[in-house]
């Protein structure tokens, strides 16, 4: 049964230009999906949807069934599911042991360590932390919480080869061994073809994309 | 939340200590405003009770039903038959609220048996006398009240005195008197019979009025002497205590006389017989100049608040708006805005508990200084008061008939003030300040955590 349903999800920006035209997707837990598409297709503000950090101009988003405008969307955001940013919007003030308690009440070391940090890194204010020691802290604070639902805009964006290689692992394993559903947002074939599923948006329309042709785009860059 | 809001205080140290310094400096001025304030209410209470006020409970002359006239070869003796002032009505009167003190006063005329007075204009044999008031309270008597009489040795009469006398500096010389002694005095009345009264000195008062010209020995006010009743009483053999020349009853804040002699009005007394009279021209003289202090300091407290506000409000307005980003990012977690917005709240509160705490030394440092510069100032475009003689009759207050001049070179605006600044004033900056804290951090925050996150987030990147 999938976790996230859309159904008939349309989106116009307040000037009335519309980018998403009746969306219809499912996605299941213990898969990694990823969502690609050119700049300005709407990719952001559908993962923004799904995460209830917007709501749609019509149809419907279902966690586990249940219409999530009617759950309410503060409610989604807490529970149901956690964000990895580009820019990994942490609170600045604090480390990333504090940003990981944010959102787990389990203690944020081990998750923190599992994921690369050292135990002093761990402790430092994340403004003295690296993009990839941020970035991992940024996604020890979603797998750390009770969520479901992991959802990445651009989550190795900002990362070099290694790291992103590294961080795509983890996100793949946070699907795979924890069986979370995990969508990611991304530009980056090398990310997109380790996941399960591969959607394309196009026009305003999501569709599923096979792996050849993914190929032929990496071939082609 | 709340470990939150003191992460952000502890360490984002510069705006904590931006944030501190504002708070600081805005309760210090509004602290130290507050005090003074408070000291120029003080201050105003004081000279309006100095100056005072009273409300005269008399025999109504008017009524003519309560008076007998009987012409004789002297010319017209009057008689009253109505209801006399008694001490319960006394009684009555300072039971109402806002009353602090009486005299009563009683008249008589005496001959000096054993000392003798400064003689002045003589109409012939037998008026070498003087005319004597007795009082309950010589502390309120007009002459003192009024401060044409200073004492300068002894004490004043009081309720308790029993055959006391006060007399004048300038008849304890001629006569050689010290407090201790005593004088023997009579009535002088035609009817005759009345006893030798023996008197204690108990007091030398200093009159500063300066009788001049035309003065008979009973209008010569250096031969007044001012005795109790219980003298009276024996002197003019009367039953019981007199108070002919009515109760003067005074006020703890003459600003409130008018509604305490219409309280006053209210009481069973029987007021076919009394009248009231309500005496307030020292304090209107006054009222001017204390006016004009106190909207001064008003003016500037109000003042000093509004831009304290504003300011404040920019501050908060700014600190909020720098968090946008943060706030976007705590919503998107699944953070309340309640709690949001509580943590932005304990956070100027944690930092403005410790502002307010320090304002109190700094504003006790340079409120009494700020004070006198600000008085001093006051005090500069302030007259002293004159109260002219009124020429309508309303004004004889001496049982003589004659009119009892002011002093009114204690009469004007303090040109400085003795500032505290007390705990009760710190509560209320600690009050006030939290309420506009809050209020500012609720308002400024509003427009943030009413966006959706998403637009936060994208503004933000």
């Amino acid at each position: 049964m999938s976790i996230l349903e859309v159904k008939g999800l349309q989106y116009s920006y307040e000037n009335k230009k519309r980018v998403l035209r009746g969306i219809n997707a499912q996605m299941e837990q213990g898969k990694m999906y990823a969502i690609l598409g050119p700049s300005g297709c709407g990719k952001t503000t559908l993962l923004s949807l799904l995460g209830g950090l917007d709501s749609p101009s019509s149809g419907q988003i279902l966690y586990q069934g249940k219409d999530i405008a009617k759950t309410g969307f503060a409610d989604h955001r807490r529970n149901h599911v956690a964000f990895i940013f580009q820019s990994y919007n942490l609170i600045d003030y604090l480390t990333p042991m504090e940003n990981v308690a944010l959102t787990s009440k389990l203690p944020p070391l081990p998750i923190l360590e599992q994921l690369g940090l050292t135990a002093e890194e761990a402790k430092r204010n994340v403004l003295k932390l690296s993009g990839g020691q941020q970035q991992r802290g940024a996604i020890a604070r979603a797998l750390a919480s009770d969520a479901q639902v992991i959802l990445g805009d651009e989550p190795t964006g900002n990362l070099d080869e290694d790291t992103a290689a590294e961080i795509t692992a983890i996100l793949k394993d946070s699907a795979h061994k924890s069986g979370k559903c995990v969508v990611i947002v991304t530009h980056s074939n090398e990310l997109a073809k380790e996941a399960d599923v591969v959607f394309r948006l196009r026009k305003g329309d999501l569709q599923i994309s096979d792996a050849s042709e993914i190929e032929q785009e990496r071939k082609k860059k | 939340m709340i470990e939150r809001a003191f992460f952000y205080t502890t360490r984002k140290r510069g705006k904590t200590l931006m944030l501190l310094l504002t708070l600081f400096v805005i309760s210090t001025f509004v602290l130290t405003g507050l005090s003074i304030l408070a000291a120029a209410d003080h201050s105003a209470l004081s000279l309006r009770q100095s100056v005072g006020g009273s409300i005269k409970l008399e025999l109504d002359e008017n009524n003519r039903q309560n008076w007998t006239y009987q012409q004789s070869v002297g010319g017209t003796l009057v008689g009253y038959t109505g209801t006399p002032i008694t001490d319960a009505d006394i009684e009555k009167v300072m039971s109402v609220k806002g009353i602090h003190g009486y005299n009563g006063v009683g008249d008589g005329s005496v001959f000096a048996m054993d000392f003798s007075f400064i003689s002045g204009f003589s109409f012939g044999p037998g008026s070498d006398y003087s005319r004597l008031p007795s009082v309950s309270n010589s502390e309120y008597f007009n002459y003192f009240r009024r401060g044409a009489f200073k004492l300068v040795e002894g004490r004043h009469i009081t309720p308790e005195d029993d055959h006391a006398v006060l007399i004048s500096t300038a008849l304890a010389e001629r006569n050689g008197l010290k407090l201790g002694d005593t004088i023997t005095v009579q009535c002088c009345y035609d009817a005759g019979g009345y006893p030798n009264v023996s008197l204690e000195v108990i007091g030398i008062y200093q009159s500063t009025l300066d009788d001049g010209g035309f003065t008979t020995t009973s209008t010569d006010k250096r031969n007044r002497l001012i005795i109790d009743h219980k003298a009276m009483q024996e002197i003019m053999m009367h039953d019981v205590i007199q108070y002919d020349n009515g109760v003067e009853f005074f006020v703890d804040d003459p600003r409130d006389i008018d509604k305490i002699a219409a309280q006053i009005q209210k009481l069973d007394l029987d007021w076919n017989c009394f009248k009231l009279t309500v005496d307030n021209t020292a304090y209107e003289a006054v009222a001017s100049s204390l006016t004009a202090m106190q909207n001064m300091v008003t003016g500037l407290i109000i003042g000093i608040v509004i831009v304290s506000i504003g300011i404040l409000a920019l501050i908060l307005n700014m600190w909020i708006k720098q968090r946008t980003h943060e706030t976007g990012i705590l919503l998107s977690i699944g953070v309340s805005k309640v709690k949001i917005v509580t943590q932005y709240i304990l956070e100027t509160l944690m930092i403005a508990m410790i502002a307010f705490g320090l304002s109190y030394f700094s504003s006790g440092a340079i409120a009494q200084g700020t004070s006198n510069l600000l008085f001093s100032q006051v005090a500069e475009t302030q007259p002293i008061p004159e109260i002219e003689t009124p020429d309508d009759g309303t004004e004889y207050l001496d049982i003589t008939g004659q009119y009892i001049p002011y002093d009114t070179s204690n009469m004007v605006a303090p040109d400085s003030i003795e500032v505290h600044v007390t705990v009760e004033h710190l509560l209320w900056v600690y009050l006030l300040g939290m309420a506009i804290c809050t209020a500012a951090v609720v308002l400024a925050s509003l427009p943030v955590v009413k966006m959706k996150p998403k637009n936060i987030l994208s503004q933000m990147s």
